[in-house]
Order: structure tokens, then C-alpha cells, then sequence
């Protein structure tokens, strides 16, 4: 048994090590998920003006402030009684915001964080196996996806196509955002009761050109067919079996053309989604294509055991068409990206905030019970430096992050997620042929393709809110005053972009916080075992992986385990998010926390 | 867009032979993208050296500060670091490596392993250290609280500032602790620190705590604005503004270049919606186009060139966009800026700190600003049966410390002081108060 440690794992947001036991055979057999860092300004809400936490908790995450900005400003309107009277225009002011927000931290994502994973040198080496095929398509994954400063072999790789273009789709949406949010990150707008600025006309044609000019990106590079096309016969299919079908066809008239020009270019057609599409699956890619070698990226990242997964969504976007106000409980079908559970063989239920507990049996903190729901729960950071430790195995308390589960079961959450409970026919229809044909139901190719699909789904519904639902001469707050704030509590429930997020907040008699808390997405994802030693979903999904590149097709090499990596980064790790807040013991005056 | 407008005065001078005063204009007034624009062939000349490496280092952080500087540069912000033959040599938010340790033992090379980079890239010394994030001291002053590759953050950082040339600390919890710093039950038991100073302490900065004497240049904000992050990277490779030796001219008490938190000058100046508050009209719920001042905004004693400049696109800032300015650039931010959305008078102005220098530098931001203004919109309030007098308010403040002449401080413009010296300048920053 070797031990392989990825620490830091880079390309993410924050301090992160994963801990693996790998077999001779290079096959992980046990894994863990270890937060390093404690953050803990939680707790400054404590005893504050309440309309504070709209700014200051976004300050959580500089990758994802708008999500933390909306879901205070929910919690916050339902504290203030105001939740069922946001105006309309304000709700789909929020959803603009957050949707630009989204796009822009998937393409971060899957550009600049996960996908110079394809540029490294362990793909070089398997496809130099390939002839002309496998050097052409060894020159697009490193010409399109090569990070900054990056050498081999001594010389100094330019930094990819693909890269750069997102690291200019990236700005570009965030100067989309500065129209009405002022700056970004960390922009302005969300606020109790509405948003604080009305977008003119002019802003709303500037936003729009915004978006066309990204949409070009997308066609371009991203996609190589017109996004329109793509959407109608993906999203808009009659049935997944027609959405798998499209993309199959598309693609198989692509290979069927490069397998003998051994040209896999932009200006042949091959997009980015396309090469990944069609090379990171070993079934789409080999089975179903004919090609001859693949990353077989969907023979990784998936759950060995269903009755200890599920997949978890609290709704994402408010409908426009439901008018002024929301139910802050997210029922069925109330919002875009609907709200919902589905187990481990994807079997739906209806979503029900109190099936949400935590667990700090393997984190490092100190409370006298180890399972509570998220609003009752006071826990305490380990304050002794020599029981930190993060080397004492899986028995052992080993994380900051807690462990939270719905209805007693670690959940994935994000994008995958997401697309799984909106039955969008590509991703559903992938799943399904994924288990028909012996191969983890969900795994790490299709957690990527879901993040791309959802910048589509998600960039249809922006466009219709700003071209026909958003009225500028509308209303865009309802006054709200602090002693609406007596004695109350708000729960804000929405999605970042890397899964479901949810604040909880509390006032006392004079509207002062008395208890502020946040339950956020790579807590979930990134979560360590729990009190009945259930490992987290990143910990379940590492096991069974082979740890080199394309199944260990080189042999095993422990110096490069890039499953791992692409696995793990699969799930866009956020630990400034994950990592968790605490209440100090016997000091009941409040608390603030960030599970 | 402030540089269209100020280009024609620039772009005609000779870079080489630019003083420093002006070179600091031209980066005042002309935005990163065009500064780098305009001066593109000079840069080029400028620079026929060997390339300037910069190691950046992560502790207690959001990651805003990097995605902030992504936004910056022209076309992007791999095009400026080439141009300014800036070699990013250790990121962990961007680069192709991770960590990675088989049988606890750092395995590979350094084109694959970020732990084996990183040695490497601190053993040649000589780099510029960007500080991104607060050090972790707790618990207990062991820095366990924040641990990456096996060592903790505190650390890593007193090994990466030893070799650096020096640290450019960026974003608030680098500067001063930021939101990790901010007062709760758990703050001391955290103990993050900021590199030169925590909050406003500087010998709470982790430099001290080291024992190590490190050039500092603090670029506040949460985030900054790239281009304060980036203009302030090309001065010093142009070597515009020479470290150490500059520093006392070019940086005010806080550590930040003058030219983008100008002592003279406060975001309230130039505000887009100052209209209406010389006017008095002032919003009492968001979302309306009038003055924000009765909902908090703290732009008037806030040094920053926000609304010169502009963020993301050069469109806009907190307060255009109906959100108070929370002044996320002031050494206390964010305890000095809360309540976020209470009018100033109602709190005591700053909420800390409030009861020496300050009162008066803020008085006399205000009458910068506008006292004139107040004064209307004093006998505005009074027509409308409101007896609020912040005219009187002012001068109270004022008359606190009469031998401060904020009238002065209006006049004097760093450009127009050359031979300003370091004892004449910390004279400055102690008119300079505005943050404190
Ligand atoms: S107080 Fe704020 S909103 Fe009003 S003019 Fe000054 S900067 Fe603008
Ligand atoms: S306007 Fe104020 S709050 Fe906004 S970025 Fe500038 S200093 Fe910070």
C-alpha cells in the first residue's frame, strides 16, 4: 500500500489535502478530505445590524460573492417580513446578477481551474501511442488549455487558447456585473427587500451586448454550433434518447472527418465541449465514436455504493411569471432550477429544509453532541495546537469542514446535481446510458459536462429575463426599517455556483443578530466522514479510481495521480466556503456561523 | 472614462525621461489598460532586463484579490505581465502544479509538484512577494489554524518574506487582517494578522512578530482594483518608484501609494450622484438615483479613486450603483465602516477610534466635500421640520483640534510638492487621518 497525499491541491479556492491509500494495482482503497484552515470571521455578525450581512458574508468567497450576497439578502427578507412583497423587477434583478455570477465561475472553472488538467504531461506521453491522431489531439489540449508560466521539459509553454479567452469571458461578465453591481468581486446590489439599483434602458442594452458578445464565445469556441441549436435539441429535446442522440450524431460526423484529416482544430469544428465530449469518455469516446483512445474520465469520480449518496438542489432562480415575493421554503417547482432530492439510483423526493443535520465527529471541534440541525448546533475550533493533527487517519478527527447529510445521507451538490434534478435530457439521458452500459452512473466526465451544459441552461434563461421580463420602470425595493427586524428569523435559501447554499439568521429584541449561520456547497462536497463513518461524497468518489492517466493505461505513477486531481477539481472546491465557523462554548449571546 | 480624457496630456511625453512625479500623474490618470496602451514601445525599451519573478502566496483569503487582479491589464492580464516581463513563478490559485507526496515524501519535479517549485523559486531569492490573505498566529501563536503542504501558513509566508526583495501585501486581510480580523468572541483566539499592520496596529503586523524588516507596499481594498495592484507592479519594474528609497515619498502612513488613495481627495468628490447631495436630496431607501449619505455612505472620508477610476470596465462604483460606500479600503474595515447602512452622524462618525485626529480629519474631508453643501442642506432639514444641524456638527469637530488647517491639506497636491521630505510627509499622514 502506498500512500499518495495531494496537499496543497492547487486550482482551487483555498487549502485543501486529500490523503489516499493506493494499491499495487494503482488503485485508491481509501480517501480523505481534509480542510486545513480555519476561518472563522463568522462570528462578527454577532450582536450587528442585521442589513450588514448581504456585504459582509459574501466576503466569505471572492469566487462566488453574488450567491452569498442573495442568500443573505433572502434570509434577510423574510426577518423583515418582506419576502412575499420583493418586487418582481428586483427578483429578476437577482437572477440576472446571480446567473452572470454563474457563468463566469463555471468558465473560471472549467478554463482556467480544471482544465489544465488536459494539458498534462501524462496525456502527452499516452497519445504520442496514437500516431498523427493522438499528436494532433495532443497539440489542441495543450494549445487550448496550458495555465500561465507553464514549462516542459524546460521550455516555456504559452498559456493556452481556450484559457485566455475565459480569462477574458470571466471579465467581461464581471464588468456586465459592475452595471448595476458596481465592482466585482464582492459587487453591490443585493440588498433587504429588493436590490439597491433600477438598471436603465441603456444599462439593459449594454448588458445585453454583454451577453451576446459572450454568447459568441460560447459558439465559437466553447461549442462550435450556435448555442440556439444547442439548447433546442438538448435542453428542449422531446426525449434524453434525442438529446444523446444529437450530440452523438455532431460528434461522430466531426471523428468521422478528423480521424482522416487528423485535424481536431477550432476551424474544424471541434470546440471545446465537443473535444472534451467526445475524448474524455472512454464510452462516448471509444465505444460509441470509434475513437481510438480516450481519458475515460467516466470511468472515475462516481459513487460505489447508492445507499450512501444523494444528489441535493434547493432551487435556483426565482419565475418570474409567479409575480411579487417568494416562499422562502422553496416548494416544488417555485423556482427555475427546481428544488429537489434525488438518492443514489436518482429517485426523486420533494426537498424539506429539516432533513438537513450535521456532523463534526471527524472535524475539529469540540461540542457534546455530534449530529445536529444547522440552526441549533453551537460548536467550538479545537483551541489545542497539538490536537490539530492531520496525519492520524480515517479514526481520527482530520478537517475544519464539517459533515452535513439530508436526512442522514452526504449529498452531492452543484451543477450535476442540479441538471440531474431539472431532468435535463443531455445529462439525465447520459446518466442513463451510462448505467445501462455498466459504467458509474455519475462520474467525473459527466460532473464536467453538466457544469457546461448548465452555462447553456442557464444562459437561455438570462436572456429572456433581461429582454422580456425585466421592466425598467418597475420597482426594484419595498422600504424596509430596522425594527421590522425585532425578534425574527430569515432563512435564505438559493445556489452558488457550486451547489446548494443556505443562511440562517436570528435577531433579538432590539434587531441586533443573535445568531447568523451558513451552510454552504463545498461543505457538502468536500465534507470527511460522519459519525457512523460514512465518507464524505469527494472520499466516496476517489475510492475504486485508478490513479494514473486513462485507467492506468502507462502503468501506475504515483508521482502524477491525475484522477485525483481530475476528481477531486471536478467539484470546484471552494474551502474558503467550506470551511467552517464556530460559536465559542458558554458564550450564548450569539452566534455566527459558516458550516 | 477618465482616461480618454486625460490621454492627450500623456501620451506625447517622453516615458523615458518621465520624472516620477509625473509618471505617477500619467498612472493616476490614465487607467492600466491604457497606460500600458499609450507607453506599449517604451515598456518594451524599459525593458531589455532579465524579468522580474513574482511569488504569490495565499493565507486566510476569499481568492477576491486574484480573481480582482484577473479582471486587469490590456488585453488581459497575461498580456500585461508579459509586457512587463513579469513572470508569475508561484501562484497556487493558477498554476499547472499541485503538491503531491507519496509516502510522505515530495516526489517529481518542479514542473509537476508546486511544494518543489516552491522551494526553488524561494531559494533564488530576489522576487517580489505578493501577500494575498491574513496570517493565521492561533491558536496560541502556533499558526495552526491555516496549514498547506504540512507547514503551516505563518510559516511558509516567514520563509517566502525572507527571501523576498519585498512584499506588495494586497487586498485588506493582507493589509491589516480585513474580515479575518474583524471583532468577534473568536477574534483573538484566530489572531489573524496582516502583514505590516492588523488592523490599525502596526506592531500587530506579522513582519513584527518575525523580527523582520521587509519594504512593504500595502495595496488596500476588498478587493483592490487591478489597476492599483498592476500600475503599482509596473512603477516599481520600471523603476519609477525605487524600493526602498522612494517609499516614504510615494506611500502614505498606511503603506498605500498616494496616487490611488490620495490624501486630498476622498470618493464623495467626485461621485455621480454629488448633484444631489449639494442639493440635499438625499434617498432613504435603496434603489433611487438621490445621495446615499443618510444610508451610511462613507465615501466623504474615504481615500480612494473610486470614482475617478471606476471598477470592472471603468463603470462604476458602490455608491452609483445605490449601495453606501463602506470605505473597504480604511486600515479598520470593515468594524471602522459598521453599521454599513446608518447615516454618520447617527453612530459617532466611524464607530472607533473616532475620538482624537479623526473627528477632525473627517470635519475637514467633509468641508472638502462640501460644507457648503450641508449648510444647505442644513436649512433644507430645518424647512422641512427637521432639526438635525450638521453644519454645527462640524464645527464642533473642527474646533476640537484648531491647530489642524484642513484648508491647506486641500491645497497641497503631492504632485506639486517635489522636495517634499520624509519628516515633512509623515506631517501628511498625520492630516491624513482620514482612516483613522
Ligand atoms: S455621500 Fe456618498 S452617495 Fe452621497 S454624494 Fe457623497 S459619495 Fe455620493
Ligand atoms: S466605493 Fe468605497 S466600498 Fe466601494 S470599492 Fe471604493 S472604497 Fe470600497
Amino acid at each position: 500500500m502506498v500512500e499518495v497525499t495531494v496537499d496543497q491541491l492547487t486550482r482551487i479556492e483555498g487549502h485543501y489535502r486529500i490523503t489516499t491509500q493506493v494499491n499495487e494495482e494503482g488503485i485508491v482503497t481509501e480517501a480523505q478530505s481534509m480542510g486545513l484552515m480555519l476561518r472563522g470571521f463568522e462570528r462578527f455578525l454577532q450582536n450587528q445590524d442585521p442589513r450588514d450581512a448581504a456585504l459582509l458574508t459574501q466576503r466569505i468567497c471572492g469566487v462566488c460573492p453574488t450567491s452569498h450576497s442573495i442568500a443573505a439578502a433572502n434570509a434577510l427578507d423574510q426577518l423583515f417580513g418582506v419576502e412575499d412583497a420583493v418586487p418582481k423587477d428586483a427578483l429578476v434583478m437577482r437572477n440576472i446578477h446571480q446567473s452572470l455570477n454563474l457563468i463566469a465561475s463555471h468558465a473560471t472553472h472549467i478554463y482556467v481551474l480544471w482544465g489544465p488538467d488536459l494539458a498534462n504531461p501524462a496525456y502527452r506521453t499516452l497519445l504520442e501511442n496514437y500516431g498523427d491522431t493522438g499528436k494532433a489531439v495532443w497539440k489542441e489540449l495543450l494549445g487550448r488549455f496550458a495555465p500561465i508560466s507553464y514549462r516542459l521539459d524546460g521550455v516555456n509553454i504559452p498559456a493556452g487558447r481556450g484559457y485566455i479567452a475565459a480569462l477574458g469571458e470571466k471579465r467581461r461578465l464581471h464588468e456586465a456585473i459592475s452595471l448595476f453591481g458596481a465592482k466585482m468581486p464582492h459587487s453591490v446590489a443585493a440588498h433587504v427587500g429588493g436590490v439597491t439599483y433600477g438598471p436603465t434602458v441603456a444599462d439593459i442594452g449594454q448588458l445585453a451586448a454583454y451577453y451576446w458578445k459572450f454568447m459568441d464565445f460560447v459558439e465559437n469556441l466553447a461549442l462550435g454550433v450556435s448555442p440556439e441549436t444547442w439548447i433546442e435539441n438538448t435542453r428542449f429535446a422531446s426525449s434524453p434518447q434525442k438529446a444523446v442522440g444529437f450530440v452523438v450524431d455532431r460528434l461522430q460526423e466531426l471523428v468521422d472527418a478528423s480521424l482522416v484529416s487528423n485535424d481536431f482544430s477550432y476551424a474544424a469544428g471541434w470546440g471545446d465541449v465537443p473535444l472534451y465530449a467526445a475524448f474524455g469518455s472512454e464510452l462516448v469516446g471509444e465505444e460509441v465514436l470509434g475513437l481510438p483512445v480516450s481519458m475515460k474520465l467516466d470511468r472515475i469520480g462516481g459513487y460505489n455504493d447508492p445507499s450512501k449518496i444523494g444528489y441535493l438542489v434547493y432551487g435556483l432562480f426565482f419565475k418570474p411569471e409567479l409575480g411579487d415575493g417568494y416562499d422562502p421554503t422553496c416548494p416544488p417547482d417555485s423556482r427555475v432550477i427546481p428544488p429537489g432530492f434525488l438518492n443514489g439510483n436518482l429517485e426523486f423526493q420533494k426537498f424539506d429544509h429539516s432533513k438537513i443535520t450535521e456532523s463534526i465527529a471527524h472535524s475539529f471541534y469540540v461540542d457534546s453532541e455530534s449530529d445536529r440541525y444547522p440552526f441549533e448546533g453551537t460548536t467550538q475550533p479545537e483551541p489545542e495546537p497539538d490536537e490539530i493533527e492531520y496525519s492520524r487517519g480515517v479514526e481520527s478527527r482530520y478537517s475544519w469542514i464539517k459533515a452535513p447529510h439530508y436526512d442522514g445521507i452526504p449529498c452531492e451538490v452543484g451543477p450535476l446535481s442540479r441538471m440531474l434534478v431539472m431532468k435535463d435530457p443531455l445529462i439525465t439521458g447520459l446518466a442513463d446510458l451510462f448505467r445501462e452500459k455498466g459504467y458509474p452512473v455519475t462520474n467525473t466526465y459527466l460532473r464536467m459536462l453538466a457544469r457546461m451544459q448548465e452555462i447553456l441552461v442557464v444562459s437561455s434563461e438570462l436572456i429572456k429575463w433581461l429582454a422580456e421580463d425585466l421592466n425598467p420602470n418597475g420597482t426594484f425595493a419595498v422600504p424596509t426599517d430596522l425594527s421590522m427586524a425585532k425578534d425574527s428569523e430569515g432563512m435564505g435559501l438559493w445556489e452558488a455556483p457550486r451547489g446548494a447554499l443556505g443562511h440562517w439568521i436570528k435577531t433579538g429584541p432590539n434587531s441586533k443578530v443573535t445568531l447568523y449561520q451558513a451552510v454552504v456547497p463545498s461543505t457538502w462536497n468536500l465534507a470527511p466522514r460522519n459519525s457512523a463513518g460514512v465518507p464524505g461524497p469527494v472520499e466516496q468518489a476517489l475510492l475504486g479510481s485508478k490513479i494514473s492517466a486513462a485507467g492506468n493505461a502507462l502503468g501506475v505513477d504515483y508521482t502524477n495521480p491525475l484522477s485525483i486531481l481530475h476528481t477531486s477539481r471536478s467539484y470546484d472546491p471552494c474551502l474558503a466556503c467550506a470551511i467552517h465557523a464556530i460559536d465559542l462554548k458558554g458564550q450564548q449571546k450569539g452566534q455566527f456561523r459558516v458550516v | 472614462m477618465i482616461g480618454e480624457r486625460n490621454l492627450d496630456r500623456f501620451k506625447n511625453l517622453d516615458f523615458m525621461k518621465m520624472d516620477r512625479r509625473t509618471f505617477l500623474k500619467a498612472v493616476g490618470a490614465l487607467g492600466a489598460s491604457l497606460f500600458l496602451q499609450t507607453y506599449r514601445g517604451d515598456i518594451v525599451q524599459a525593458l531589455e532586463f532579465a524579468e522580474t519573478r513574482i511569488v504569490w502566496v495565499h493565507g486566510g483569503e476569499c481568492t477576491g484579490c486574484s480573481i480582482s487582479l484577473l479582471n486587469g491589464g490590456e488585453p488581459d492580464v497575461l498580456q500585461a505581465f508579459s509586457r512587463l516581463n513579469l513572470r508569475l513563478a508561484y501562484h497556487e490559485v493558477l498554476l499547472g502544479q499541485q503538491g503531491i507526496y507519496v509516502d510522505g515524501k515530495m516526489e517529481g519535479t518542479s514542473e509537476l509538484n508546486s511544494e518543489i517549485l516552491f522551494e526553488e523559486v524561494i531559494a533564488e531569492k530576489g522576487y517580489i512577494l505578493v501577500a494575498e490573505g491574513a496570517i493565521a498566529n492561533g491558536p496560541k501563536g502556533t499558526g495552526k489554524y491555516c496549514f498547506l503542504g504540512g507547514k503551516t501558513y505563518k510559516e511558509i509566508f516567514r520563509r517566502a518574506a525572507e527571501n523576498a526583495a519585498f512584499i506588495v501585501a494586497v487586498g485588506q486581510c493582507a493589509t491589516n487582517g480585513g474580515v479575518n480580523a474583524a471583532d468577534s468572541e473568536i477574534r483573538d483566539l484566530m489572531d489573524f494578522r496582516g502583514v505590516a499592520f492588523t488592523m490599525e496596529d502596526r506592531d500587530r503586523g506579522i513582519l513584527t512578530g518575525y523580527g523582520l524588516e521587509k519594504p512593504v507596499i500595502n495595496i488596500n481594498g476588498c478587493p483592490p482594483h487591478p489597476d492599483w495592484m498592476l500600475l503599482t507592479l509596473a512603477a516599481v519594474v520600471l523603476g519609477k518608484i525605487k524600493v526602498p528609497d522612494d517609499l516614504p515619498y510615494v506611500l502614505d502612513k498606511w503603506l498605500r501609494p498616494k496616487v490611488f488613495f490620495p490624501p486630498d481627495h476622498v470618493i464623495h468628490d467626485n461621485c455621480p450622484r454629488r448633484g444631489y447631495y449639494d442639493k440635499g436630496e438625499f434617498d432613504t431607501m435603496v434603489s433611487g438615483p438621490k445621495c446615499l449619505w443618510k444610508l451610511g455612505c462613507k465615501a466623504p472620508y474615504t481615500h480612494a479613486d473610486c470614482a475617478i477610476r471606476r471598477w470592472n470596465g471603468y463603470h462604476s462604483l458602490c455608491p452609483q450603483s445605490g449601495s453606501p460606500c463602506i470605505s473597504c479600503v480604511s486600515p479598520g474595515f470593515p468594524d471602522s465602516s459598521r453599521p454599513f447602512f446608518q447615516e454618520i452622524e447617527d453612530v459617532g462618525i466611524v464607530g472607533t477610534n473616532i475620538d482624537t485626529v479623526a473627528k477632525v480629519a473627517i470635519g475637514a474631508s467633509l468641508l472638502a466635500a462640501g460644507a457648503h453643501a450641508i449648510r444647505r442642506t442644513a436649512i433644507k432639514d430645518k424647512h422641512e421640520g427637521k432639526d438635525e444641524k450638521p453644519e454645527e456638527k462640524l464645527e464642533e469637530k473642527l474646533e476640537e483640534k484648531p491647530e489642524e488647517k484642513p484648508e491647506e491639506k486641500l491645497e497641497e497636491k503631492l504632485e506639486e510638492k517635489p522636495e517634499e521630505k520624509p519628516e515633512e510627509k509623515s506631517e501628511d499622514a498625520k492630516k491624513d487621518q482620514g482612516e483613522e
